[in-house]
């Protein structure tokens, strides 16, 4: 797949469970218990269990390499985080190539819930 | 009102420590529990719903990398630790929040099933005071390199916020 500066990429909505959120916390080894003990986020001031930065990282590759295939080679993934990710809310997914240069192709990924942005970042793909 | 966001003393206490931790460059190295396997592999794409036929002939999803050294259930963390040494010197100094805010992973090359990851963390750098939504805080960012045997296979600027929760002081 040739990338292009300007390309969009679909968006991508990803309904939030409490399944996910917990599943993705254990499948990344990540036992703190704001990611799955309701009681234990509340007691932290949060209004739920919300999703670990190793998930947005994840979904932001999963994002980007559904839509280029998974044979593209990732160099890279940047985040900033903002917003939590709780239950209940819709992660949604948009993406552009921003640039293509020196063989990297680096696409701008923005993961949204109601809250605003949750995640915005990069990721970067040998192109 | 005027005056500094953290009182003078505090924040030159806060900052030689940093000092003196950066200087230990990479510390707290530690082998990954298990080597890069199929079944976290498999846990891993069926949670984040990746479906691709690249990660059942022997490579791992790159994201994964932090994954292999993560603690874990009763972790301990090494004495020597930077990031885990240097927010403890915050929290003594009142700053109780902490929040991730920034994580660039950056990968050499995928693992591959059967190896042996290792990883060691560095601190790169204390920012502060800074007055910020969350309340007055350092930003604290770590490196970590993961290797196998000797070859860098990946790394990550890893920062977090120490603050005082609004209505707090230090």
């Amino acid at each position: 797949m040739k990338l292009e500066t300007g390309e969009k990429i679909p968006t991508w909505e990803l309904p939030i469970t409490p399944t996910l959120v917990v599943s993705t916390a254990l499948a990344t080894r990540d036992f703190q218990d704001v990611h799955h003990d309701r009681d234990r986020a509340q007691a932290a001031g949060s209004k739920d269990i919300f999703m670990n930065i190793l998930t947005s990282t994840a979904l932001c590759e999963r994002y980007v390499t559904d839509w280029a295939g998974t044979d593209v080679q990732i160099k890279g993934v940047s985040i900033r985080l903002g917003a939590p990710a709780y239950p209940y809310d819709t992660l949604s997914f948009t993406g552009e190539v921003t640039d293509v240069s020196d063989g990297i192709a680096t696409i701008a990924v923005t993961g949204s819930v109601s809250l605003g942005a949750h995640v915005t970042g990069t990721v970067r793909v040998a192109a | 009102m005027s005056g500094p966001l953290v009182d003078d003393a505090v924040h030159e206490k806060i900052m030689a420590a940093a000092e003196e931790i950066k200087a230990w460059g990479e510390a707290a190295e530690r082998d990954a529990r298990d080597l890069v396997n199929q079944p976290t592999i498999n846990n891993w794409l069926e949670a984040m719903g990746l479906e691709s036929e690249r990660f059942y002939q022997g490579e791992a999803p790159p994201s994964m990398a932090q994954v292999w050294t993560m603690y874990g259930q009763g972790g301990k963390h090494p004495d020597r630790d930077p990031l885990h040494a240097m927010m403890n010197v915050l929290t003594d100094a009142g700053f109780h929040g902490v929040l991730g805010t920034n994580s660039e992973q950056t990968y050499d090359r995928y693992l591959r099933v059967g190896e042996q990851v290792r990883v060691t963390t560095a601190l790169d750098s204390v920012v502060g005071p800074k007055s910020t939504g969350m309340g007055v805080g350092y930003f604290v960012t770590s490196r970590s390199t993961w290797y196998v045997g000797e070859e860098r296979v990946a790394s990550m600027l890893f920062r977090v916020l120490k603050f005082i929760p609004k209505g707090g002081t230090a």
